[in-house]
């Protein structure tokens, strides 16, 4: 069973991602940004419900192993979703938002198929192994789409400040997680530490998007000279 | 058309990196899996529940010794291959 220490960072991690919601909402941007709003009303709806299970059935259920890694994979499609919504904000302006939305499902569907493809082999617990394998490409296909936008919004001069500081904490985030990961497939012995400081990196975005919500204006607008200029 | 098809093309250069950097980040290999989502902790994998010792294979009935195979009869010694 988790200690106070954990449940401390997990109400925290809630308080956030119910404030980003509100925060949107207050700050009237509630629909423009509706995926991301939806991925954080989702994540906060799913810790609620794990807290639930883990309370009544215990830390290594069955149900609590369960649900956690089904619900992981699906909010990690939510959060798949809400970078794809900031690809088409960043594209809108050059028409080519239909070309995106293209690309972002052939993307999850050829994703979908290379894990098929990787787990096909097991044996046993097949959907399993496809909902976990799933959920961490997508990850890593996220990670990838972060920077290439990053690079669309210097090369665009995309000067929106609460959207530079959506995609640029989303990147931050996905590196934090990808970090974390290599540390513990390459120094194993450090695992314990990296998987403990998990809960403190889910903290970021939502505490990132809640302060981009909260202090940035949807009008504030960026100097070009802050960005680095590219020629274009 | 030829617009999608450099869509198709990205896309699939994006999967490529993004499986790529999987690999390279994964190392060895030892079997950790990215949780990404929320603030609750991580249980162990699902197909890693609780730390007790893993059962033996259900063809492994008892602990008595493997009887010899069936085209292997008596005890005498195995002769050479007909083509050598």
């Amino acid at each position: 069973m988790p200690g106070p220490l954990e449940f401390f960072i997990w109400c925290a991690c809630f308080v956030l991602e119910v404030s980003v919601v509100v925060c949107a909402i207050r700050g009237k941007v509630f629909r423009r940004y509706l995926p991301l709003n939806l991925y954080m009303a989702a994540s906060a709806i799913g810790d609620v419900l794990r807290f639930r299970i883990l309370f009544h059935y215990g830390f290594t259920s069955k149900e609590y192993i369960y649900f956690y890694y089904y619900s992981d994979a699906l909010l990690t499609i939510a959060l798949y979703l809400a970078l794809i919504s900031l690809f088409v904000h960043v594209f809108r302006e050059l028409g080519a938002e239909k070309y995106v939305l293209f690309g972002a499902c052939f993307l999850l569907a050829g994703t979908a198929l290379f894990s098929y493809l990787v787990i096909q082999q097991s044996t046993t617990k097949l959907v399993t192994h496809f909902v976990v394998e799933l959920s961490q490409n997508l990850y890593f296909v996220g990670l990838v789409l972060t920077y290439v936008l990053w690079g669309a919004i210097l090369k665009l001069r995309e000067t929106r400040a609460q959207l530079v500081q959506l995609v640029l904490s989303l990147g931050i985030y996905f590196s934090l997680f990808a970090a974390n990961y290599a540390i513990r497939n390459l120094y194993p012995p450090v695992s314990p530490v990296a998987i403990a400081l998990l809960q403190v990196l889910g903290c970021f975005l939502p505490g990132a998007w809640a302060y981009a919500f909260l202090r940035l204006s949807s009008h504030a607008r960026l100097t070009p000279s802050n960005l680095a200029v590219i020629p274009r | 058309m030829s617009k999608k098809l450099v869509v198709v093309a990205l896309a699939m250069l994006v999967l490529v990196g993004a499986m790529g950097l999987k690999t390279v980040v994964a190392g060895s290999g030892s079997g950790a899996v990215l949780m990404a989502n929320g603030g609750a902790p991580a249980p162990p994998t699902p197909w890693k529940n609780g730390g007790a010792p893993a059962p033996p294979t259900p063809w492994k009935n008892g602990g008595a010794p493997a009887p010899p195979t069936p085209w292997k009869n008596g005890g005498a010694p195995a002769p050479p291959t007909p083509w050598k």
